[in-house]
C-alpha cells in the first residue's frame, strides 16, 4: 500500500559519514572524534560523587575514603549534584520564559512584535482574574506580562497555573509541600540548600528537585509556551519536512538555532520579505531557505511550517554541508564547536543573545526593541555571504520525510472533534481519546521527549522506540529533539499509519493524524502537562492512573532533569535511557526510582537497554489498564 | 467485562455454533457433498474474498474452519486480533449460513431473502457508485416498537438508502405489514444473526467486483470496504455477545455500530465506531453523521415550481401578496456556521406571523438565517453562500429577490401564496439548494425564517451587521501581501478560450462577481473547478506585481495563449479581460491620467469613445497596454494599478460610479497620499466629456496626475 518507507538510522549515519568526509578534508573537528578523546568519562562523575561545592575539596566518595572533608556522606553528595543539576535545568527553561513575557510586554499594535492568538491572551488573563473587558488587547497584554513575570519573584503565594491540575494532583503537592513558589525562588533556595553546610538529607534534597522542576514546568516553562502561543499563535496542524535535504543548494541558506522563537519567528519574517529575496537574486541565489535545529526549530515549524534541517547532534552537519551562510543561534544546546567549525567554511555562526556568547562568533546583540532591523541585518548578512560558497564543499544528502506538526492541546481537541458525533458527543474535550484508551483501542499514550545522547546511538532510541510503540497501538506525543527524530524517519507522515498496530491505525485515519504528533519544543512539554491534566479530568482517573508514561531516552541536558521531575511529579511515571549520575548513591536512586511514588504517586525507572526500555514501559502501561479495569 | 472480551466471547460462541453446524451436515452428507450458495461465482463470498480461496466441498469447509477460520481466532489484547476475530466470526457465520442451503434447499422464503445473487450486487453497483444510494443500514434485532422500526426504516429509505434487516425487526415490519422487497430497498435478510453475513457478502463481493480487489489481499479489502461501502450498523439493545463479535467484523470493515443497550455496552464507545445512543428516534442522523453518508436533497418540498426559468420573473404590486422590504423595514439575509451539536438537520423554524396572517399587499419585516455546521466548513464561506441566495429565491415560481445583506426586498406573488407558499418554504429552499450545492463542506443546515418585526429589528442590530461587519474587517485586512496564494478563475473560458483572471484579495475578478474569498471557497469546494490555486513564491517585480509562477500558471491555464501577466500596471504586460468586466480603465494622455467607464454608463467619454468602443478596444483575452477591464470594487483598491502610481491616477468617471465609489476612494486616497475627499477632483460627465474641459477642471481642482511623470 504506497511506496511510503522510513528513512532508517543506518541512511542517517552514511549521510553523516559523508559529510564528515568534507571535515576532513577542510581540518574540522567534530562530537564524533571529541567523544574519542573524552573517553572513558570519569567514573567519580558518571556516579555522582564528586563535590566541589567547598575548596577544601574537591572530595571524591570510595569505599575507602566514605565521606567528604565536611563529613558529608555519599548520598549527600549525589543527592545536593542532582538537584544542582535540577537548579540549573529550572532556571535555564524559566528564563526563557522570562524572556517572553518580556517579549509580550513589548508587544505593540505596529510593533516588532504582536499579539497573534487575542483569544487565548483573554482566555489566560480571565483565568487569572484580570478584568478583559473593555480592555484594549495590547493594554492586556503588558498587563498579563507584567502579572507573568510577578511569578518569577512574588514574595507569596504558589505559581498561578497550578490551579490547571486536576485537585487530586493539587491536593498531593500541597501534602508533600512541593507547590512550588515563585520561580527565582525555588532556584535560589535549591543553590542555598546545596551551598557548603545546607542540606544533605536526600529526602530534603529529592523533594526540593521535585519541587523546583515544578516551578519549571508548570511555572516558567508553562508561560513560555502560552505567551509564545499569544505572540506567535496557537500551533495547528501543518505540513513540513525534515532532516538536512531541507537545504536547497541553490538557495541562500539562514539555519536558525536554539530555543527562543522571538528571534526565529523575526528572521522568518524577513526572509519572506520580497526585498530580501530580490536580494538574494541579485546575489546569484534563486531564494532563501530557512530551516532550523534543535527546539527554535521545533517552534517555527509548528507556527510557520518551516523545515526541520536537524536536531541536537546534527548541528555541526548543518555547517559540513558547506551551503550553510549562516547559522544564527539564540540560547541554549549550541556547540561551542559550531564557532571554530564555522571557520573551515564560509559559514557565519551568529550569536544575538548575552545569554550564549561563544568564541569565533559574530556577536550581533537582538533585543525585542529592535527585533526588526537586527533580524533584516542578520538576512542580510546571509545573503551577503553567499558568494563566498566554496561550490567544491558544498554537499547536501538527498534525504527527507514530510512530516505533519502543530498539535497544541487546542490543535489535539480540535481534531479530537472531528471524531465526535454531534448528536451524542460533547465538542472540546479530550474524550474521543479517553474512549479510545478505554475500549482498548489504543493500549495508552507515551510521551517522548529529551535531546540525543553520544551515549547512545543518535536517534536510534527514540526511533525503535516509537515504531515498537505504535505497532503496539500506543499512541506518541513527542517534543523537542525526539520529535524531529521521528520527523526525520517520516514518522509524523501520515502514512506511517500503515506502521501501527490496527487500533492506532484506525485513530490515525478516523482523525488524519500521523502516530506521532508533534507537541513543539522543550519548554512546551509544559503542553503534556495541560493536556494529562484534561484527561485525567476528563476521565475521572488520577493523572497517575491514566495509561500514560514519559520517556527520555536519549537526554541529556540539565534542562532534561528538570523536566523529569515535573513530569515524575506531575504523576506521571518517566523512562530514563541514560542514568541521571545519581547510582554512587543508593538511597537516591531508591528514593528516585521508588520512594517518591509514595509522594506523587510516579516514579523513574533508568533501563540503558533500548528493547528492555520499551517493553517495561508498555508493560507499565498494561499494568494500569488492568489497574483501572479496562 | 470490557469490549474485547465480549467481542472475543461473541467470536468463540459462533464459531462453536458453525463447527456444530458443519458436524451435523457432514454427518447427513458426507465430506464430499458439494457445498455451494446459489448464482454466486464467488463461493464462499467472504471466505473467498478474505482469504482467496473458494470451497466446494464440505470437508474443505471443514477444513477451512479449523484452519484458516481458527488462526483468526486469537486472543491477544489488542484491536488487531479483535478485528480478526471479528472478521472470523463473520466467516463462521456465513458457514453457519451456508449449511442451510445444502442439498439446494432454500431457506428462505418470502419475504426473507437471505443471499444475494451476483445479479442482484451488480445491479446495486451503479446506484452505490452515484450515490443514489447513499448508504447501506443493517438493523439488528426488534425496535422498542412496531412504530419505531417502521418509523426508521421508513427514514432511510427516504433518503434513497438500501436497508437491510436482520432478527426481530424482521417480524416488526412484517406485524405492520411494510412493503420489503429488493425494488423498495428494504430486505429482510434473516430471522438469525447469522443472516448478516448476507450483507457482509454483498459488501465483499462489491469490492471483489467493482473495486477490483484481489481476493485474499485482506488489507487492501478492508481499505476498499472502509473508504468505499457506506454501510452501518443499528443495533437495537438488548445486544448479546454474538452480535458484539459480528459488530467487530463490522467494525473492522468501516461500518460503524450504533446502539441504544446503555447497560451491556455502557462506557465501551469508541469514536466513530461504536456509538451509544439511548434515543432511538435519532438514530437515523447519528449514524449517517457517523458514517459521513451524504444523503442528496432529490426534490425541494414546495408548493410552486422551482427553476432557473423563473429567475428573471418580476412581481408587480398589484400581483403581490405581500412584500419584504429591507428599505423600509428591518430586513437581513445571513449564513452562520455553528457546531455540529448546535445545529439539527433540516430543522426549518418560522419565527413570528405567517403569510396568511398578513394583509393583502402589505410591508413586513423579514429575516432568514441559515445556520450550518461541516467538518470543512471556514466562516469565509459564509458570504459565498449568502449571495446565493439570491438566485435560490428567484428561482421560486412567483418569488422575486433583490438586493443583500440586510438590503434585500422580497415578494410573494398572490398565485404562489394560494398555491400554499408559506414562509418555511423559504426554508426548505434554502436548506435544499445549500446542501446540495455546497455538500462539501456542509453536513448539516438548519433555517431559521423570522417574521417577528422586533425579532427582526434586534437580530439585525444584535446579530446580523455585527456579522457582515466583522466579514468587512476581515476583508480590509486581506492583503495581497497577507495571503499564500492567489487563485485562476477561468470561469467564462466558454467564450473567452484565451482569458485568464488572477484573483488576488486586492484585485477581484473583473466581472465583479469573484472575489479572493469566492475563489478560494469555489476552489474548496470544487478543487477541480474553474478557480485553482497560484502560488507566489517567486517574484519578478514588487512593483508591477509580477511573479513567476504566476505566469506559468498564465500560460498553463490560457493554453499558452499568454506568457506574462501583471497584476499592478496596465502599461505593462495588463491583465487580460473576457469581455464581462464591469468597468473599463483607459489612458487619457492630455492630463496623464486615466479616465474610468462603467458597463450601465451610456454616454461619452473625455476620450471621444462610448463605453462599447472602449470595450471593444480590449476584451477576448488580449493585453492591450492603456485599457484594462476590472469590477468595481477594484477601483479603490491600493493596488489599483499601482506601478503607474495608484488611484491617484483617476480623473473622470461617469457621476454614478463616482457616487458608487466615492466613500472607499477617499478612504483610499486618503489613507495613500494625504488626500481628502479626493472624488471632488475627478470629473464627469456633467463636468466635461471633452478632454480640454476636462483638463481646466482638473488644473483649477489641482489634481495630482497633472504634476505625474506621463504615462507613456
Amino acid at each position: 500500500m504506497g511506496d511510503f518507507k522510513l528513512t532508517t538510522v543506518e541512511e542517517f549515519e552514511a549521510a553523516t559519514a559523508r559529510l564528515l568526509e568534507t571535515g576532513a578534508k577542510v581540518g574540522a573537528d567534530s562530537w564524533q572524534l571529541r567523544v574519542k578523546n573524552q573517553t572513558p568519562h570519569c567514573k567519580f562523575g558518571e556516579q555522582g560523587v564528586c563535590c566541589r561545592i567547598c575548596s577544601m575539596g574537591p572530595c571524591r566518595i570510595t569505599p575507602k575514603a566514605p565521606r567528604g572533608i565536611c563529613g558529608c556522606d555519599v548520598h549527600g553528595i549525589v543527592g545536593r549534584n542532582y538537584l544542582k543539576f535540577t537548579a540549573g535545568g529550572a532556571a535555564t527553561h524559566s528564563d526563557h520564559g522570562r524572556e517572553i513575557c518580556h517579549t509580550l510586554h513589548c508587544t505593540a499594535p505596529d510593533g516588532n512584535y504582536k499579539v497573534k492568538d487575542p483569544e487565548k491572551l483573554i482566555r489566560i488573563a480571565k483565568e487569572w482574574g484580570i478584568e478583559t473587558e473593555g480592555k484594549d488587547i495590547y493594554d492586556l497584554a503588558h498587563e498579563v506580562a507584567v502579572e507573568g513575570l510577578m511569578e518569577y519573584g512574588k514574595p507569596f503565594g504558589h505559581q498561578r497555573f497550578l490551579k490547571r491540575a486536576p485537585q487530586h494532583t493539587q491536593e498531593l503537592w500541597e501534602r508533600e509541600e512541593i507547590a512550588p513558589r515563585a520561580i527565582d525562588r525555588e532556584v535560589a533556595s535549591s543553590l542555598h540548600m546545596t551551598h557548603m553546610g545546607c542540606s544533605s538529607k536526600p529526602e530534603a534534597l529529592i523533594r526540593q528537585s521535585l519541587r523546583t522542576g515544578l516551578c519549571d514546568g508548570w511555572g516558567g516553562s508553562m508561560m513560555g509556551t502560552e505567551f509564545s502561543d499569544v505572540l506567535f499563535g496557537t500551533p495547528k496542524p501543518i505540513d513540513t519536512e525534515a532532516n538536512l535535504g531541507v537545504m536547497v543548494a541553490e538557495n541562500v541558506n539562514i539555519v536558525v538555532h536554539g530555543h527562543d522563537p522571538s528571534l526565529s519567528e523575526m528572521i522568518c519574517e524577513y526572509a519572506d520579505d520580497p526585498e530580501m529575496i530580490a536580494y538574494a537574486k541579485s546575489v546569484g541565489a534563486k531564494g532563501i531557505t530557512i530551516s532550523g535545529v534543535c527546539c527554535t526549530s521545533n517552534e517555527v515549524a509548528m507556527r510557520r511550517g518551516i523545515p526541520m534541517a536537524g536536531n541536537f547532534l546534527q548541528q555541526e552537519n548543518v555547517v559540513l554541508t558547506g551551503a550553510c551562510e549562516a547559522i544564527v543561534v539564540d540560547v541554549q544546546c549550541i556547540f561551542p564547536a559550531l564557532g571554530p567549525l564555522s571557520k573551515c567554511f564560509h559559514t557565519k555562526f551568529v550569536t544575538t543573545s548575552k545569554i550564549a556568547q561563544m568564541p569565533d562568533s559574530e556577536f550581533m546583540h537582538f533585543t525585542a526593541e529592535t527585533a526588526g532591523e537586527n533580524a533584516k541585518a542578520i538576512v542580510k548578512m546571509a545573503i551577503d555571504n553567499f558568494k563566498n560558497r566554496k561550490p567544491e564543499l558544498v554537499y547536501i544528502p538527498d534525504m527527507k520525510q514530510k512530516a505533519t506538526v502543530g498539535y497544541s492541546v487546542e490543535a489535539i481537541k480540535k481534531t479530537l472533534d472531528t471524531v465526535t458525533n454531534s448528536y451524542v458527543d460533547e465538542t472540546g474535550t479530550t474524550k474521543p481519546l479517553v474512549e479510545c484508551v478505554k475500549s482498548g483501542v489504543l493500549r495508552g499514550a507515551v510521551a517522548m521527549v529529551g535531546c540525543n545522547n553520544p551515549k547512545i546511538r543518535p536517534d536510534v532510541a527514540h526511533i525503535e522506540l516509537m515504531k515498537k510503540l505504535i505497532a503496539n497501538d500506543i499512541i506518541i506525543i513527542a517534543s523537542g529533539c525526539s520529535a524531529q527524530a521521528a520527523a526525520k524517519a517520516g514518522l509524523m507522515n501520515k502514512d506511517a499509519k500503515d506502521l501501527c498496530g490496527a487500533g492506532l491505525k484506525r485513530v490515525c485515519e478516523l482523525a488524519d493524524i500521523p502516530p506521532v504528533l508533534h507537541m513543539g519544543s522543550c519548554v512546551d512539554i509544559s503542553r503534556m502537562m495541560i493536556l494529562a491534566a484534561d484527561i485525567a479530568k476528563d476521565s475521572g482517573w488520577n493523572i497517575s492512573q491514566v495509561p500514560v508514561v514519559g520517556c527520555a531516552p536519549e537526554w541529556m541536558s540539565e534542562k532534561a532533569v528538570s523536566i523529569g521531575n515535573y513530569v515524575v511529579a506531575t504523576g506521571i511515571d518517566t523512562f530514563l535511557g541514560v542514568d541521571p549520575y545519581v547510582c554512587g548513591s543508593t538511597e537516591v536512586d531508591n528514593l528516585l526510582k521508588h520512594g517518591i511514588k509514595d509522594w506523587v504517586e510516579a516514579s523513574y525507572t533508568v533501563e540503558k537497554d533500548i528493547d528492555k526500555l520499551v517493553d517495561a514501559m508498555i508493560d507499565r502501561i498494561e499494568e494500569k489498564r488492568t489497574a483501572l479495569g479496562i | 467485562m470490557t469490549l474485547f472480551d465480549r467481542a472475543f466471547g461473541g467470536s468463540s460462541e459462533m464459531y462453536a455454533w458453525a463447527e456444530k453446524s458443519v458436524a451435523e451436515a457432514l454427518e447427513k452428507y458426507g465430506a464430499d457433498a458439494a457445498v455451494s450458495l446459489p448464482s454466486t461465482a464467488y463461493s464462499l463470498p467472504c471466505y473467498y474474498a478474505v482469504t482467496g480461496e473458494k470451497l466446494t466441498t464440505l470437508g474443505e469447509v471443514k477444513a477451512a474452519l479449523e484452519g484458516k477460520i481458527k488462526e483468526m481466532m486469537t486472543r491477544k489484547e489488542r484491536l488487531h486480533n479483535v478485528f480478526q476475530a471479528g472478521i472470523a466470526t463473520a466467516l463462521a457465520a456465513e458457514i453457519i449460513e451456508t449449511m442451510k442451503y445444502m442439498d439446494g434447499a432454500q431457506p428462505y422464503e418470502e419475504p426473507y431473502v437471505g443471499h444475494f445473487t451476483d445479479a442482484m450486487i451488480r445491479e446495486l453497483g451503479v446506484p452505490l457508485v452515484t450515490g443514489d444510494i447513499p448508504g447501506v443500514p443493517v438493523i439488528i434485532n426488534a425496535a422498542p416498537s412496531v412504530e419505531e422500526a417502521v418509523a426508521l426504516v421508513k427514514s432511510y429509505q427516504a433518503q434513497g438508502n438500501f436497508v437491510t434487516c436482520v432478527g426481530g425487526i424482521c417480524d416488526q415490519l412484517i406485524e405492520a405489514g411494510y412493503n420489503t422487497g429488493f425494488n423498495v430497498r428494504v430486505t429482510l435478510m434473516g430471522k438469525d444473526i447469522t443472516s448478516a453475513a448476507h450483507v457482509v457478502s454483498i459488501a465483499l463481493r462489491a469490492a471483489l467486483i467493482f473495486g477490483n480487489i484481489t481476493p485474499g489481499d485482506l488489507p487492501n479489502l478492508m481499505k476498499y470496504t472502509f473508504e468505499r461501502v457506506f454501510a452501518f450498523v443499528n443495533a437495537f439493545a438488548p445486544v448479546d455477545d454474538l452480535t458484539v463479535g459480528c459488530g467487530a467484523g463490522a467494525i473492522a470493515f468501516g461500518f460503524p455500530v450504533i446502539s441504544n443497550d446503555m447497560e451491556s455496552l455502557k462506557g465501551m464507545n469508541v469514536p466513530k465506531s461504536l456509538i451509544l445512543q439511548p434515543d432511538t428516534e435519532k438514530f437515523n442522523p447519528t449514524s449517517i453523521e457517523a458514517r459521513d453518508v451524504k444523503i442528496k436533497v432529490t426534490d425541494i418540498d414546495i408548493p410552486v415550481a422551482f427553476a432557473s426559468a423563473f429567475e428573471g420573473e418580476i412581481i408587480r404590486r398589484g400581483d403581490m401578496q405581500v412584500e419584504f422590504d429591507g428599505s423600509r423595514v428591518d430586513c437581513f439575509e445571513l449564513v452562520q456556521t455553528k457546531e455540529a451539536s448546535e445545529v439539527e438537520d433540516h430543522k426549518i423554524e418560522v419565527i413570528g406571523p405567517d403569510l396568511d396572517e398578513f394583509e393583502v399587499g402589505t410591508k413586513h419585516s423579514i429575516g432568514y438565517i441559515v445556520e450550518v455546521a461541516g467538518r470543512n466548513m471556514q466562516s469565509d464561506f459564509e458570504p459565498v453562500f449568502e449571495r446565493k441566495f439570491h438566485s435560490y429565491l428567484n428561482c421560486i415560481e412567483g418569488v422575486m429577490h433583490t438586493g443583500q445583506r440586510d438590503m434585500i426586498r422580497v415578494r410573494v406573488g398572490k398565485a404562489a401564496f394560494e398555491a400554499g407558499f408559506r414562509a418555511k418554504h423559504i426554508g426548505e429552499v434554502l436548506y435544499a439548494k445549500i446542501k446540495n450545492e455546497f455538500d462539501a463542506v456542509v453536513d448539516k443546515c438548519q433555517v431559521k425564517v423570522i417574521t417577528d418585526p422586533e425579532k427582526c429589528t434586534e437580530l439585525r442590530h444584535n446579530l446580523a451587521i455585527p456579522s457582515f461587519d466583522k466579514r468587512d474587517d476581515r476583508l480590509r485586512t486581506l492583503t495581497d501581501e497577507s495571503v499564500e496564494v492567489y487563485y485562476s478563475c477561468i470561469l467564462c473560458q466558454a467564450f473567452s478560450p484565451s482569458h485568464v483572471c488572477v484573483v488576488t484579495p486586492e484585485r477581484l475578478g473583473l466581472c465583479g462577481a469573484v472575489s479572493w474569498l469566492d475563489a478560494k471557497a469555489t476552489n474548496e469546494l470544487d478543487p477541480q473547478g474553474p478557480c485553482q490555486v497560484i502560488t507566489k513564491e517567486r517574484v519578478i517585480d514588487e512593483r508591477t506585481g509580477e511573479y513567476e509562477d504566476v505566469n506559468e500558471a498564465v500560460k498553463m491555464y490560457s493554453q499558452g495563449a499568454l506568457e506574462n501577466v501583471s497584476l499592478y500596471s496596465i502599461m505593462e504586460n495588463p491583465m487580460t479581460s473576457c469581455g464581462c468586466f464591469e468597468c473599463i480603465c483607459g489612458i487619457e494622455p492630455f492630463s496623464n491620467g486615466v479616465i474610468i467607464a462603467n458597463r450601465e454608463y451610456a454616454g461619452m467619454t473625455p476620450l471621444g469613445m462610448t463605453f462599447p468602443e472602449l470595450a471593444s478596444m480590449t476584451g477576448g483575452g488580449v493585453q492591450t497596454p492603456g485599457f484594462m477591464g476590472h469590477g468595481k470594487h477594484f477601483i479603490a483598491s491600493k493596488k489599483f494599478m499601482k506601478a503607474e502610481g495608484g488611484i491617484e491616477r483617476i480623473v473622470w468617471m461617469p457621476k454614478e460610479l463616482k457616487e458608487t465609489v466615492a466613500e472607499r476612494l477617499n478612504e483610499s486616497a486618503k489613507e495613500l497620499y494625504g488626500i481628502e475627499n479626493f472624488t471632488d477632483m475627478i470629473g464627469d460627465e456633467t463636468i466635461a466629456e471633452d478632454p480640454e474641459t476636462l483638463l481646466e477642471f482638473l488644473t483649477e481642482k489641482g489634481h495630482p496626475a497633472l504634476g505625474m511623470d506621463p504615462m507613456m
